[in-house]
Formats: structure tokens, C-alpha cells, sequence
């Protein structure tokens, strides 16, 4: 009962948002210790609690369990919140693992356009996540290199993203405008400088 | 369970508390951001040079396409000889 669908959620990728997650995962969670005690009866608002509570994002580890991180990603697919909530927990910057969530569940049911426009933002985030890895010990990743990899790996954090078109595609349909980073901008500007520099340097050595 | 540098089993040694403008951690991002920067601009331009070289197949004649069949495949024997 607890674990079924809400009953007006709306098919994504044609199919159930819970299946998203695969199965043997899903039952995992379904078993596991979290989901009973604190999944149970969440709602879209009480979840952001429990969302910055989080210690870690990742997959499963050591006996496959899952971490608290996809649990949370199951309760999500199964509750459905509406679009706009979801962009919210993705654009607050108070709370990092809730934006990780965000944008992980985002990535899940989003579709390409959409997934670039919300998440390439978050690449100028260099916050440090905690990581659990599949043999249970703790590493650290940044949020860029987490939004990175959602962005062009195939399997992040044991599940298997669903397809979005390449950037490349989007540009050259016109979707899409190149994503130019303000570094990019920084370093033209540094370089115009350092040739005017140079410029008045040798125009100087010149006169003396 | 075998430790290596950076990783650890006890939660409370893996630290992810950022400090406000760390510019050690903003060094870092940057190169990070500067590889990804490159990343992109190197499959850009690699997509260019396959659409030219489809391009290029495309106005040539049949006979031409045949002679640089045959030049590849010379050189790959060549190639083959050796090893």
C-alpha cells in the first residue's frame, strides 16, 4: 500500500515514475531499514527535511544496500511533486544534498531541454558532497563533477539514467544556445589584458 | 576493507563542510571547469571534421573513392607485414 504510486501521477517515459529505479533496487529500498522509519508517509515538504539531513548521496554499497540518497529518489518518483517544486529544491543554496536530489530526480524525469537549462547552472557549484561507494567507505565529489556526470554518464549512482539528447543536437536545432562559462569570458579578459600589457611593455623598452 | 587516500568508512573522517571563499577549492573548480571547457571544444571539433570528411566522400566519384580504398588498404597491409 505504502509503496505504490500516488494514484494521479502521470506516466514518464511511458511508464510507472517508480520504475525508473530497477526493480531489484526498488525492493531493496522497499526492504531496507530507512524506508520503513523514515519514509513512510512523507510528504513533498516533509522530504526537504530529510533531504538536508542527508549524509551522503550514492548508490548501494556493501551488501547492496541502498543509501538513504535513493531512497529519498524512490519516495520522489512515487510522490511526483509538481515541476516547480522540484526547480526550487534545485535552485536553493542553502541546502546541497537537497539540490543533488533535486537534480538527480530532475535528470530522472525531466526532459532534455529542461535538464540542461536547470542543471548546467549548478556546474558553477564546487560545494563538496559526501559520496558512498559501492564498498561502503566515504569519499569526497564536488557538485560540478556530480552534475557533470548526470549530464553524460549512462549509470549515475547505480541507476540507469534515462537517454537525453546530446547538447550538440539541441544547438544544432536551435533549442539550445552554446553554453559559454563565465570563465571562458574571465580568461579572454585576462589575455586581452596581458597582450595590452605586453604592448605598452615593449612600446616602453623602446622609448628608454 | 581497504582505505585509500581520500576515502574513509568512518563518516566522520570524510569532512564535507565548505568554507566560505575557499580559494583553494575555487583553483580547483576552475581547472575542473577548464578541462570540461576543452572537453567540449575538442568534440566540437572533431564532429566538424567528420561532417567534412562525409563531405568530402560524398563529391567524389566512384572511381576515386575506389583509388583511396585501395591506397588504405595498402597501407594497412604495410602495416601488418611488420608485426
Amino acid at each position: 500500500m505504502a509503496n505504490r504510486t500516488v494514484s494521479d501521477a502521470k506516466n514518464i517515459h511511458g511508464t510507472n515514475p517508480q520504475y525508473l529505479l530497477e526493480k531489484i533496487i526498488r525492493s531493496r529500498i522497499y526492504e531496507s531499514l530507512y524506508w520503513k522509519e523514515d519514509c513512510f508517509g512523507l510528504t513533498a515538504e516533509s522530504l526537504i527535511d530529510k533531504a538536508d539531513q542527508l549524509p551522503c548521496i550514492g548508490g548501494q554499497y556493501g551488501n547492496q544496500k541502498p543509501t538513504e540518497f535513493l531512497c529519498l529518489t524512490l519516495k520522489l518518483l512515487q510522490l511526483q511533486p509538481e515541476k516547480e517544486i522540484i526547480i526550487d529544491f534545485i535552485r536553493n543554496e542553502d541546502s546541497k544534498y537537497l539540490r543533488a536530489l533535486g537534480a538527480f530526480y530532475f535528470r530522472l524525469i525531466g526532459d532534455s531541454l529542461e535538464i540542461y537549462k536547470y542543471l548546467e547552472p549548478l556546474l558553477y557549484d564546487f560545494r563538496k558532497l559526501r559520496r558512498r561507494l559501492p564498498d561502503g567507505a566515504y569519499d569526497i565529489i564536488h557538485m560540478d563533477e556530480f552534475i557533470d556526470s548526470l549530464l553524460r554518464d549512462e549509470r549515475v549512482c547505480d541507476t540507469i539514467l534515462p537517454r537525453i539528447l546530446k547538447r550538440q543536437v539541441l544547438e544544432d536545432n536551435e533549442e539550445l544556445e552554446p553554453r559559454v562559462s563565465f570563465l571562458e569570458d574571465e580568461l579572454e579578459q585576462e589575455a586581452l589584458a596581458a597582450a595590452k600589457k605586453e604592448k605598452k611593455d615593449r612600446s616602453r623598452s623602446r622609448s628608454s | 576493507i581497504k582505505e585509500e587516500k581520500g576515502t574513509s568508512v568512518d563518516i566522520n573522517m570524510v569532512d564535507d563542510t565548505d568554507k566560505p571563499d575557499d580559494k583553494e577549492e575555487y583553483e580547483l573548480w576552475k581547472l575542473r571547469e577548464l578541462k570540461r571547457i576543452k572537453r567540449d571544444k575538442e568534440e566540437r571539433e572533431a564532429k566538424i571534421l567528420e561532417e567534412e570528411e562525409i563531405e568530402r566522400r560524398r563529391n567524389m566519384t566512384d572511381a576515386e573513392i575506389q583509388r583511396e580504398k585501395e591506397k588504405d588498404q595498402s597501407k594497412k597491409a604495410k602495416k601488418t607485414k611488420y608485426t
